[in-house]
């Protein structure tokens, strides 16, 4: 497998959302990263559409439609469609298989007739449970989760993804109680190695079939400490030891861009930018158009190198203004139309510039996300590239440079608690060992111990 | 003109406030709050077994708990006059804002590794104040407010058994008929996870089992959906539910006074769509 040691990127200023150094081009004529913004779609099926096949198809069915019209009917150059897989789609291959079609066909249907550019990213489920035997490697939902993915790719999804889990036992731990060690091991480690395994096998799918293996997320890691990291008063977790977080995941998720993944990396993936910055890689991004699905202290910044800006996620249900996939799609549609003039007008890297600087300081999370300090943690990554556990570490302490430095400058200022988790994670880390095999020693001694549902066996450790 | 420059012009104050850096009040140590000295044991070695939980030591709250304990002191009476107030004080600087999470889960460790040396002494479990049972809606992996759920309980003086994520229906009415609880908590993020609830409460009645109250909470779940079916109650924070289990255990009050009387019981305002 490659390893990243050198960048993609040699200076920030030459990335920005809409171009990336190495497009992709999928089925219906769609590029990505070409030089335009495609906006993307997504709705989570309705409840009580999960009670049959049947059900789940028509309801697919009808998010489609309602993408597709909308779509034509404001004059949307191209646009994605996501669909996120529930668990009774991808335990059901043949459920994937049934919407993916529908799905399909619809927006073969639109290209046809209007030339538009469309695209579907399809989702499985990563339904694998680690404390459940046989762990995470060879189980029933393990084949199931890799049988989806052949059905997505057989029955006309452009691309897939997936938010793999590997590691979150350790990470949950470590997040919950402020434990940085675990978070480095559940993430930098246990995730870079569930990523390869999941990875390999997920490319060698896609291969047989007009699919690209897009990429993953660290969504069960990263954005579980974003999320318990909440807004400015929550009191959850700390945003500096979510920030650290995410430069962590920064460094596991390019694993599926070394096992062969070309992007779009998914929306969630926050950490995306540092991965484009070493990769090249185009990515899908979310912010101030995904307020229906969560809130965030970075809405307009993560659109600054994006490729493709999406919702997230919404209800399906009925708005003032027509369905969800509807709205929602417009809502991405003329933020993605605003960039694509920038574009055609010579103004990209002046909006990209007022899109970070408008969040910059605004939270830890969000400045270590501006793209010029993503590359700059993409360079601590490629340092080490060759070794997962080095590099992670290395991207967490980068992240803690950027933030003390910004809090030196005073544009940055924390709180009491920002402030001494910041230290102390950045002690801990400074003085763990620079030999992988002891720090994972370490860690299994210690974690397999507090950790029920953690099994060394899912690694092959 | 360069992003540096742009940024050196910049008034931040008008594009965003760190309102948690503006309203921040000066350092405190955790035992000068006023709460919590109304809160903390006076005496020894009550005194010291609640500020090792406090200060979330946990190898000074099982030194102090082991040397207690051969001095002939009750494990019940430091469970009760030791351990828990510790832990209530914990409970109220994270109430104020002054503790965080990872206190409480550090605190709480403490808390547990104290409580199981005095149950060894004991011979049995210690008594508490009733159990409560906890699971994640099948089909659904999002465990973590579950998670916070079962640590909020055991913190607030319950037993909280804890069934885990995608747990099958059928597993839920076992465990009630096992445990009996006081309280049984449901968890579920996904739009088409939720809908378990109702299956659960179908297949409770359908063995002729009742629980005072369902709380049914986590991120898709909506009140409206929740009231639409008996035995349930709409739960809107983690910290919420040994509340809830309060109003159930002293107050004797079911799934249909907590729904009116939400606000109260939690003690603080809760918005009809949070
Ligand atoms: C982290 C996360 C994950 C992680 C979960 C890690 C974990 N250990 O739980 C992972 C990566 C595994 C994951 C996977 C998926 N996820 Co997800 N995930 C999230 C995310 C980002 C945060 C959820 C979270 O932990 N919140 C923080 C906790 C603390 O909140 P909470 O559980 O709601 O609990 C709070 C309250 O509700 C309350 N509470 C909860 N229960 C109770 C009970 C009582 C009694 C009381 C009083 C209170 C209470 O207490 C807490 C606050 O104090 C959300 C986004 C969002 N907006 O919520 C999406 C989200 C829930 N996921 C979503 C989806 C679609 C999925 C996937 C299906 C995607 C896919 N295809 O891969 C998969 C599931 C796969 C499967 N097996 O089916 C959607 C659901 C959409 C919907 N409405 O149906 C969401 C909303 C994201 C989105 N907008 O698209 N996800």
């Amino acid at each position: 497998m490659k390893r990243f040691t050198k960048m993609a990127y040699k200076d920030p200023d030459e990335m920005v959302f809409g171009r990336a150094k190495y497009p992709t081009s999928q089925r219906w004529n769609t590029q990505i990263g070409a030089g335009y913004v495609v906006p993307e779609i997504k709705v989570a099926p309705v409840e009580g559409s999960e009670e049959s096949k049947e059900q789940m198809v028509s309801e697919c069915r009808n998010i489609t439609q309602s993408a597709c019209e909308r779509a034509v009917s404001i004059g949307l150059p191209a646009f994605m469609l996501e669909q996120e897989h529930i668990f009774q789609q991808t335990n059901n291959p043949g459920w994937t298989a049934d919407c993916t079609q529908a799905q399909a066909e619809i927006l073969e249907r639109y290209h046809d007739e209007y030339d538009i550019r469309v695209s579907l990213m399809a989702t499985p489920a990563d339904i694998r449970i680690e404390e459940r035997h046989p762990g995470l490697r060879g189980s029933d939902y393990d084949n199931k989760v890799m049988e989806s993915i052949e059905a997505s790719a057989a029955n006309g999804a452009s691309c897939v993804s997936i938010e793999t889990m590997g590691g979150k036992s350790v990470s949950d731990y470590g997040i919950a109680r402020g434990d940085p060690k675990a978070i480095l091991f559940g993430i930098g480690v246990l995730g870079s190695i569930d990523m390869e395994y999941m990875w390999k096998r997920i490319v060698d799918v896609c291969k047989k079939y007009d699919c690209r293996p897009a990429g993953d997320t660290d969504c069960a890691q990263a954005n579980t400490a974003m999320f318990m990291a909440g807004g400015l008063l929550d009191k959850d977790c700390s945003h500096t030891l979510a920030a650290l977080t995410r430069a962590i995941a920064g460094a596991r998720s390019l694993v599926a861009v070394e096992c062969g993944a070309i992007g779009p990396l998914k929306d969630c993936g926050y950490e995306n930018p540092i991965i484009k910055s070493i990769s090249g890689v185009p990515i899908c991004m979310e912010g101030k158009n995904a307020v229906c699905a969560h809130s965030d202290l970075m809405g307009n910044l993560t659109a600054s190198v994006c490729d493709v800006w999406s919702n997230e996620s919404v209800y399906h249900r009925q708005e003032m203004g027509g369905t969800t996939p509807e709205v929602w799609l417009q809502a991405t549609g003329y933020e993605a139309a605003l960039m694509n003039t920038a574009h055609q007008t010579g103004q990209e890297k002046t909006l990209r510039d007022l899109y970070t600087l408008t969040d910059k300081y605004r939270d830890p999370q969000a400045l270590v996300l501006a793209y010029d300090n993503a590359h700059r943690i993409g360079e601590a990554i490629v340092k080490y590239g060759k070794n997962p556990y080095l590099r992670s570490r290395a991207a967490a302490l980068e992240a803690g440079a950027i933030i003390n430095e910004a809090v030196d400058a005073k544009k940055m200022y924390l709180t009491r608690f920002e402030r001494d988790s910041l230290d102390s994670a950045l002690k801990i880390f400074e003085e763990l060992p620079t030999d992988s095999e002891q720090f994972i020693d370490e860690c299994l001694r210690k974690y397999s111990r507090k950790i029920a549902e953690f099994d060394p066996k899912s690694y092959e450790l | 003109m360069k992003y540096e420059e742009l940024e050196d012009r910049m008034d931040q104050n008008l594009v965003h406030v760190r309102y948690n850096v503006e309203i921040e009040g000066p350092a405190i140590k955790p035992e000068e709050d006023d709460d919590v000295i109304s809160i903390l044991p006076t005496k020894e070695p009550f005194k010291s077994i609640a500020l090792a939980v406090l200060y979330e030591d946990r190898d000074a709250s099982l030194n102090n708990v082991q040397k207690a304990l051969n001095d002939g002191i009750s494990p019940i009476e430091i469970i009760n006059d030791g351990l828990m107030k510790g832990m209530d004080a914990v409970n109220v600087l994270y109430t104020k804002g002054f503790y965080f999470l990872p206190d409480l889960m550090l605190a709480g460790d403490g808390m547990m590794e104290g409580v199981k040396e005095c149950e060894k002494v004991l011979g049995h479990k210690s008594e508490t104040k009733g159990t409560a049972v906890s699971f994640v809606a099948e089909g659904d992996p999002h465990d973590i407010g579950k998670n916070l759920v079962v640590m909020f309980l055991r913190a607030g003086g319950y037993e909280a058994i804890d069934m885990g994520r995608d747990v099958p229906t059928t597993e839920v009415v076992k465990a009630v008929k096992e445990y009996k609880p006081i309280l049984l908590t449901g968890t579920a993020l996904m739009t088409t996870t939720m809908t378990v609830f109702p299956k659960v409460v179908a297949a409770l009645q359908k063995e002729g089992l009742e629980v005072p109250a369902i709380g049914c909470g986590g991120g898709a779940v909506r009140k409206d959906f929740v009231e639409s079916f008996p035995m349930s109650v709409y739960g809107v924070e983690a910290y919420h539910a040994p509340r809830l289990a309060d109003a159930i255990v002293k107050d004797h009050k079911t799934w249909k006074d907590i729904r009116k009387e939400y606000t109260n019981i939690v003690g603080e305002f809760v918005s009809e769509y949070s």
